[in-house]
């Protein structure tokens, strides 16, 4: 479609971008991964150690803080979950009761115009134990329930789950809503008429069908679990202990306050190779898509 | 029942996907309806707690009841929010906070959406031969967690001598959304018809003419819905305000959690509260007058995948 004579404008234009690419993500991930064979500590130093290059790594696993902040990324991945089968959820009965649609969808929305920052401030008060809810639940009697998750190490994940849950299953209702309102309106009146129960309907056509979006869902949510740093430091701030501490919260932990830059590098590499490993269905299904849509 | 099933515009989105009698109310509808409203509970509560606690006085908050409407009703925590709360040693309120993340906002809007957008335009209408390999590069860069490329690029803006400043968070941010929204513009310029490009070709349009003159006009819808998502994650942003402020250059976000944080002695849970809703009030302003556009933005990416 180019004009031979105005080839070089878009090159031009291009190279900020490309410039950008090549030292801000391809080198610096390059330089990372390089660095977390080094022993550097304050500042990096360039020297490897072939005899002993997986120091960083051997080190990381025998880490329990590693290891808690693993566990605790699959905890929170599998508490999450629960957004996008709450978002499906509140998305189908939205949709088929029109009645307050506009209304339902601002509310259940709403928390993802807020930062991850005020969600755990929020919560981290909900969560008080002595004048948040569990006080508010102990005065009218109901003593047994205990509401004050954050302050004890095996249940502190949960309250970030919830908190994590009440901030993201808006958009996963979003999602699942456009997902809901691309099937075609034949198949409702088909199955209305066929007389397909209400469960059969949803468990073995409309799910199915939306094979592509619980994907997209699936993974987009994987990635934030990965990421997830700002919701546990408003919540707990890693505690108690290192009993929240999560992937991102140790590395920047690592650089931070270890000062140690290959070893924080190690970590990052891991959480990199963690994101990839998600991320190859991502690419899968991209090229899945588009062979569905040329087919 | 049969109009359902003729083909076409006749059935909009506003049709009953089951049609139903109209009048009256079915005991299932009210079943959802009740469902739903309790769902919004969940949704509602806490932000009910956070308005009525940043409005109460401490001696009522240390009574416990949490869901108690503020009596007598006070705006001092407000105040010291937004004047004097403490965040470390430095007692200066979130103004500081507020004033720097508009600082940082503005250049940084500016330059992620010029950026961005001749990029998209290049890679979606013109020419270029490696287009392809450069748009996945840019569609892997747009997810790679930042912690692999946070310890380079402090190197990198210490080099340039930018770090800790206004300045440095600002281009950070523009560079660091430069791959997901160059593929949000990239994928609304690929739907631009052949024929309008061919058109402007022929009238001798130059690559810069051609977008000053055609396409900037036309994007007007995609422009609002990337500003929108700008506005609210560069507002919403912590990690790379933590990361590249310095004292006193420090985002909102930043100074709220250091606030709410790093309490000595007893903490004050309505100045807290009164906070953190200084905080998420531009981009909840934004949200409940720009919804549509909201939606929008942050469906952009995941649905174009």
């Amino acid at each position: 479609m180019a004009l031979r004579w105005s080839r070089m404008s878009p090159q031009l234009a291009l190279t900020p971008a490309v410039a950008i690419t090549l030292v801000a993500f391809v080198g610096s991930i390059l330089w990372t991964i390089y660095v977390s064979f080094t022993s550097s500590k304050a500042f990096a130093t360039y020297g490897i150690d072939f005899a002993d290059w997986a120091r960083q790594y051997e080190r990381l696993f025998k880490d329990k803080g590693w290891t808690i902040a693993l566990k605790n990324m699959l905890v929170l991945g599998i508490g999450s979950f629960l957004a996008i089968v709450f978002g499906f959820i509140l998305a189908a009965l939205i949709d088929r009761e029109k009645r307050g649609e506009g209304f339902f969808r601002t509310v259940f929305l709403y928390p993802l115009a807020v930062s991850l920052i005020v969600t755990g401030v929020a919560w981290r008060w909900m969560f008080n134990p002595s004048f948040g809810l569990q006080g508010a639940l102990h005065s009218i009697g109901l003593t047994w329930i205990s509401f004050d998750w954050l302050s004890k190490p095996e249940t502190a994940m949960y309250g970030i789950i919830l908190a994590s849950v009440w901030q993201g299953a808006g958009f996963y209702m979003a999602l699942m809503l456009s997902g809901l309102k691309s099937i075609n309106t034949e198949i409702w009146s088909a199955a209305r008429l066929d007389g397909v129960s209400f469960w059969r309907l949803y468990a073995e056509i409309i799910i199915p069908m939306m094979k592509f979006t619980f994907l997209t869902c699936a993974i987009l949510l994987s990635l934030g679990v990965v990421k997830a740093y700002d919701i546990v430091v408003a919540m707990t701030n890693g505690g108690p202990g290192q009993a929240t501490w999560v992937p991102g919260y140790f590395t920047i932990n690592a650089y931070w306050v270890k000062s140690n830059l290959a070893y924080a590098s190690a970590a990052a590499v891991l959480m990199l190779g963690i994101t990839a490993l998600i991320f190859l269905p991502l690419v899968l299904l991209t090229a899945w898509r588009e062979r569905a849509r040329t087919a | 029942m049969t109009m359902v099933f003729s083909s076409g515009e006749a059935v909009g989105d506003s049709a009953p996907r089951f049609p139903r009698k109209r009048k009256g109310i079915s005991g299932r509808s009210i079943a959802i309806l009740v469902f739903l409203s309790i769902c919004a509970a969940f949704f509602l509560v806490p932000l009910y707690v956070i308005i009525t606690t940043s409005f109460k006085t401490m001696e009522q908050i240390r009574e416990g009841a949490i869901f108690s409407l503020p009596s007598p009703i006070t705006i001092e925590p407000w105040i010291n929010a937004w004047d004097n709360a403490c965040s470390g040693i430095r007692c200066e309120g979130l103004k500081v906070g507020f004033w720097n993340s508009v600082a940082i906002l503005l250049p940084s809007l500016a330059l992620s959406m010029i950026l961005s957008s001749v990029t998209g335009y290049a890679l979606a209408l013109w020419n270029v031969r490696w287009a392809g390999t450069f748009l996945f590069l840019l569609f892997i860069c747009a997810f790679v967690p930042f912690q692999i490329i946070m310890i380079p690029l402090i190197i990198l803006s210490s080099g340039l001598k930018v770090y800790g400043t206004i300045w440095g968070i600002a281009i950070i941010h523009a560079v660091l959304s430069m791959p997901f929204l160059t593929l949000v513009f990239r994928n609304y310029y690929k739907g631009i018809p052949q024929e309008i490009m061919s058109a402007a070709m022929m009238d001798s349009g130059s690559f810069w003419r051609i977008f000053g003159e055609i396409i900037v006009p036309m994007s007007g819808n995609i422009f609002i819905v990337v500003l929108i998502l700008q506005v609210t994650s560069i507002w919403n942003d912590f990690l790379l305000g933590l990361t590249f402020g310095g004292l006193g250059t420090q985002p909102m976000s930043v100074v709220l959690a250091n606030v709410v944080i790093t309490t000595t002695g007893e903490a004050a849970y309505n100045e807290n509260m009164a906070a953190a809703l200084l905080t998420a009030i531009p981009p909840l302003v934004i949200y409940f007058v720009l919804g549509k556009f909201f939606v929008q933005g942050i469906t952009a990416g995941a649905i174009k995948g």
